[in-house]
């Protein structure tokens, strides 16, 4: 029979990392797993190993983890890197949760899950997005954070702070940025306005912002007003098309990195069941979370990215309110610390996601973006173009599950993660239906395939 | 495989030996699979098995699985989330060698 953890955490990011402090020093039997080979999450990735060179370019608010995360490695609880959570499912002692390691499948028993497994980017269905010499922003910094490597020439495209985070990373380190196309519509700025309200309330962030789009704008070839981007090439990416006021120019290059913003993770949650709502503001889908993390689902907490796109620190208060809530109803340990804790906490995640409405409704992505067509590919796995999925969406298919049936969009590896968002735009488009009435594509196990040798040697549950 | 489009921040850093498509390369010691890939020049990494078109990795951080190649003679892993050892053999998933 397997150990039965208290508390299981999937993720080692601010949230998974803040939550698992709290419940083991309340003596709860912890586990936290990541597929990472370090703890650290997105923001903090290899921040353990990272050298000086690669601390000094990726700059402050990098280096800025060092204390969480060795709180974290001080930490009395099991911490596994370089495991792939495949399967999570309900148990009469409250979950199991599958994971690969190095190639063998292994299962654990919790009776408290923590899912924190953070954030993806939001999927950009672009002409020529699945060209070699084409990635996200944050596949550029996940290669500079972890495997300190750098381009040698790139254009950036797109819109949101971590392309030009990653832009004044590439610039710290001397790479040479031949353009930065930024497609953050005008008409964004004028609404953001009444939002300086809210993001006044975090004035260190709010100048740190401007500061960082400020000092983009002035030292590197940075095009505003960009839309329509387009990777051209034969086999591989040899430039970019964009338009700017109408007209049309073209870049040459080899390597585009694209970024439109982060989308939470919600596989691992829908699995289990939770119901899924759509966010108009943040354009995603998210799982409904109470103030304490709680789920609809007994037992199950969501925190941090995963959840509802908040950044490092608010996910680092989401995963304590999470480990705090779950050892209070362990120990009926209501100290009256604990409630003013609680109570502080409570606050201040309010307040940071109000703040947070600034980025959000300022870099809220352009409408072409949900509107690919002709022969762009829309699901890469089974490279269904956008003009096959309209096409099935007129006929009056009743949604995203039933478009994948009839295109086989959405059913390859990646399980419809980098094309479920765009599926549900076209049916919305064609239907003329508020996305919030289009239904997110349903999640089957496996969350990773995995191949039958695998599922052979599983252990017993 | 072509010029490679990437470099590394750190200046003689120290190397690894790994078996690429049969042929032993060194590459610093701290790459991802998927990085070591980019690093030695492999613009694409895998054929579309519907299209046959040549794909690469995107995200670098599991969700895509665009990076699959086989390594140690395991198929199908995501190279983006394993890092390199010494001798690993990596096949990439190109009918002609890349
Ligand atoms: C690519 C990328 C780069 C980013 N860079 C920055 C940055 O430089 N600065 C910044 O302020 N914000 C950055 N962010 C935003 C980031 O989401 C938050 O700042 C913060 O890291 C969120 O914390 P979290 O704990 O909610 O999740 P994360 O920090 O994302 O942690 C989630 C953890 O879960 C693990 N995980 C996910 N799926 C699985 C699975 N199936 N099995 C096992 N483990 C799994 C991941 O390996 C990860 O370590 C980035 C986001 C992304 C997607
Ligand atoms: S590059 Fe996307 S899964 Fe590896």
């Amino acid at each position: 029979m397997n150990k039965i953890y208290d508390y299981l955490v999937i993720g080692a990011g601010p949230a998974g990392m803040s939550a698992a402090i709290e419940a083991s020093k309340a003596g709860l039997c912890v586990l936290v797993l990541d597929q990472a080979a370090s703890a650290g999450g997105q923001i903090y990735r290899n921040l353990g190993q990272a050298g000086s060179k690669q601390a000094k370019v990726l700059g402050p608010d990098y280096v800025s983890g060092k204390p969480l995360l060795a709180r974290f490695m001080a930490a009395k609880c099991d911490y596994q890197p370089l495991v792939q959570v495949w399967h999570i499912e309900a148990h009469e002692k409250g979950f199991v949760v599958a994971v690969l390691v190095s190639g063998e499948s292994i299962t654990y028993v919790t009776s408290h899950l923590l899912l924190a497994n953070g954030a993806m980017e939001r999927p950009i269905a672009i002409a020529g997005w699945d060209k070699p010499g084409v990635m996200t922003a944050g596949a550029g910094q996940i290669l500079l954070k972890s495997s300190a490597l750098l381009p040698k020439q790139v254009v950036l495209a797109g819109s949101g702070p971590l392309l030009l985070l990653l832009a004044q990373q590439y610039r710290a380190a001397g790479v040479t940025i031949t353009a930065l196309l930024d497609t953050t519509p005008k008409s964004n700025y004028w609404y953001a306005i009444p939002w300086l309200v809210a993001g006044l309330t975090t004035p260190t962030q709010l100048f740190k912002g401007l500061w960082l789009t400020l000092v983009q704008r002035i030292k590197i070839p940075y095009i505003s007003g960009v839309s329509h981007i387009e990777v051209i090439g034969k086999e591989h990416a040899s430039g970019v098309r964009y338009t700017v006021s109408g007209k049309v120019y073209d870049i040459a290059c080899n390597l585009i990195m694209l970024h439109q913003g982060l989308i939470p993770q919600t596989q691992m949650a829908q699995l289990l069941g939770c119901p899924q709502v759509w966010n108009d503001f943040k354009q995603c889908w998210q799982t409904q979370v109470g103030a304490a993390g709680q789920t609809p689902i007994d037992g199950l907490q969501v925190a941090g990215d995963a959840g509802a796109i908040g950044g490092a620190y608010l996910a680092q208060l989401e995963g304590r309110i999470a480990g705090l809530a779950r050892v209070n109803s362990a120990a009926e340990l209501r100290s009256r610390r604990n409630k003013l804790v609680n109570l502080w906490l409570r606050f201040r995640i309010k307040q940071l996601h109000w703040a947070r409405g600034l980025i959000d409704r300022l870099y809220q992505p352009a409408a072409w973006l949900s509107e690919p067509s002709g022969d762009t590919v829309v699901c890469r796995c089974e490279q269904v173009s956008a003009e096959a999925i309209t096409a099935i969406a007129n006929t009056g298919c009743a949604g995203v599950n039933q478009l994948k049936s009839f295109t086989r969009a959405g059913m390859g590896a990646c399980q419809g993660r980098q094309c479920g968002l765009n599926l549900g735009y076209l049916v919305a488009h064609a239907q003329q239906r508020p996305m919030s009435e289009v239904e997110p594509l349903t999640v089957r196990p496996p969350l990773s395939p995995i191949c039958l040798g695998q599922l052979a040697r599983r252990s017993e549950l | 495989m072509t010029d490679s489009l990437f470099r590394s921040l750190i200046k003689d850093p120290p190397q690894c030996p790994i078996v690429v498509n049969g042929v032993e390369h060194q590459v610093p010691v701290q790459l991802s699979v998927a990085a070591a890939l980019l690093y030695l020049g492999h613009l694409a990494t895998r054929q579309h098995p519907v299209s046959g078109e040549p794909r690469a990795p995107f995200c670098h951080m599991g969700v895509c699985f665009e990076c699959l190649v086989s390594i140690d003679g395991q198929h199908k892993q995501r190279a983006c989330l394993r890092q390199i050892t010494p001798y690993m053999c990596i096949e990439t998933l190109m009918a002609g060698l890349n």
